[in-house]
């Protein structure tokens, strides 16, 4: 063997096991996270029994029934919607590990698009994992990504045209499920997830349902709860009792031309009152600084902060920071304000769910004490 | 069918690449095209 050829055959080495344990790594992302629900769990199910187009892929995401036996409400809840979001599926995991349900049912997916955890957002350096102390030790959940990974759904379009409106956005967005409803069963990977959480609303008579969310803190609609119209007097009540427990929401009513999204598609295309609640998460905001595990869990950004001070930006961030339990106790507090609110209008048809911690107890205990 | 038609097309540019690999005099270039080669085959075999 020349000189050349053993030069050749060495750079091919050295790539190969770069490229083997980059692999290995990448692999890891497509483990599930593990939950453990209460006990009052009924059973299980996956999203590609809503729609068989699903079945087997990444997006075959694990669904939690928990039926009280009794007549009441139906309430669903989203949780990873967008991945990169952790408050939205770690509240919906800690609903699911601790609730006990007195009537009606509740229908929960912690990872709606579990796609996008196998994965995270190019350029943006995030961590992905993070992990929670909990009275069972140590445990690891993945951050992943806003919209569901390429490997699913590839390439794509220059310019995403939403069906069935035509709303034109950016052709990353053809891969944000809280961009693809209502969905069609021979539409796009992310269209078929969409249409089969619309037939798990439709098939599941869900009466009431939740989406939740994370946004950076220089985003307008933050700290808030969206609603559409037919749950106005719901989100507006819901919000009276919080401000009585000094919690600040703001209301916003679900734009009617703004489409595509869960606040508009689940009103519009079915009998479900939808909402959609927003927390303040800096890691991703732009001014965010080093992009660590540690900002996931204590949301602490000392350019936040001085952006803060500066006034020059309106933006929502405690100078204290945005920790995680902070961020999951004020979608608790959201969740519960908003279910008591929609029990009151409709006495006659209500959802008890039980054994939930208030945002006090988040704030004072931390998101650990309430996963099993 | 969009999808294997890009799956196609990266197939032959790593087939490119692969025999560019072996016919380049300069080593530094052989790293370069390592480093292009190490996405495209893990593109190609989905895991990233």
């Amino acid at each position: 063997m020349n000189k050349k050829n053993i030069v050749t055959y060495s750079i091919l080495c050295v790539a190969l096991f770069i490229g083997g344990m980059a692999a290995h790594d990448f692999l890891q992302m497509h483990e599930e996270d593990v939950f453990k629900p209460s006990a009052t769990l009924t059973k299980t199910g996956r999203l590609g029994d809503y729609w068989q187009g699903l079945k087997g892929t990444s997006n075959d995401s694990k669904i939690f029934y928990f039926d009280s036996g009794k007549p009441g409400a139906t309430v669903l809840l989203l949780g990873g919607t967008h991945p990169n979001e952790p408050a939205g599926f770690i509240t919906a995991t800690v609903i699911l590990e601790n609730v006990r349900i007195t009537k009606g049912k509740a229908i929960i997916l912690p990872q709606a698009c579990e796609s996008g955890f196998t994965c995270t957002d190019p350029f943006e350096g995030n961590p992905r994992y993070f992990h929670i102390k909990t009275k069972s030790g140590n445990r690891k959940f993945r951050f992943g990504s806003r919209v569901a990974n390429p490997l699913d759904q590839w390439p794509d379009p220059l310019v995403y045209t939403h069906y069935p409106s035509g709303s034109k956005y950016s052709g990353f967005e053809s891969r944000n499920l809280n961009r693809s409803y209502p969905g069609r069963p021979d539409g796009s990977f992310i269209e078929q997830t969409a249409y089969a959480i619309m037939q798990l609303i439709k098939t599941g008579k869900v009466d009431v349902a939740f989406d939740l969310h994370e946004a950076a803190p220089e985003i307008p609609i933050i700290n808030a709860i969206v609603y559409h119209e037919k749950g106005e007097m719901i989100a507006l009540n819901a919000v009276l009792s919080l401000e009585m427990e000094e919690l600040r929401y703001k209301p916003e009513l679900s734009p009617k031309n703004f489409r595509g999204l869960s606040h508009r598609e689940w009103g519009d295309n079915t009998d479900v009152i939808p909402f959609l609640m927003e927390t303040s998460n800096p890691i991703q905001g732009r001014l965010r600084g080093k992009t660590d595990e540690e900002l996931i869990l204590k949301g602490i950004s000392p350019r936040y902060k001085e952006a803060l001070e500066s006034g020059a930006l309106n933006i929502e961030y405690l100078p204290s920071g945005e920790p995680l339990k902070r961020r999951v106790g004020r979608h608790l507090a959201g969740f519960k304000a908003i279910l008591e609110a929609y029990n009151e209008e409709y006495p006659e048809k209500q959802a008890l769910l039980e054994n939930l911690p208030d945002y006090s107890d988040l704030m004072e205990k931390g998101v650990g004490a309430f996963l099993n | 069918m969009m999808y294997w038609i890009y799956i196609l097309i990266i197939s032959f540019l790593t087939l490119v690449l692969f025999i560019e690999f072996f016919k380049e005099e300069k080593w530094i270039n052989q790293v370069a095209l390592a480093m292009v080669l190490i996405t495209f085959v893990l593109r190609i075999l989905q895991i990233k």
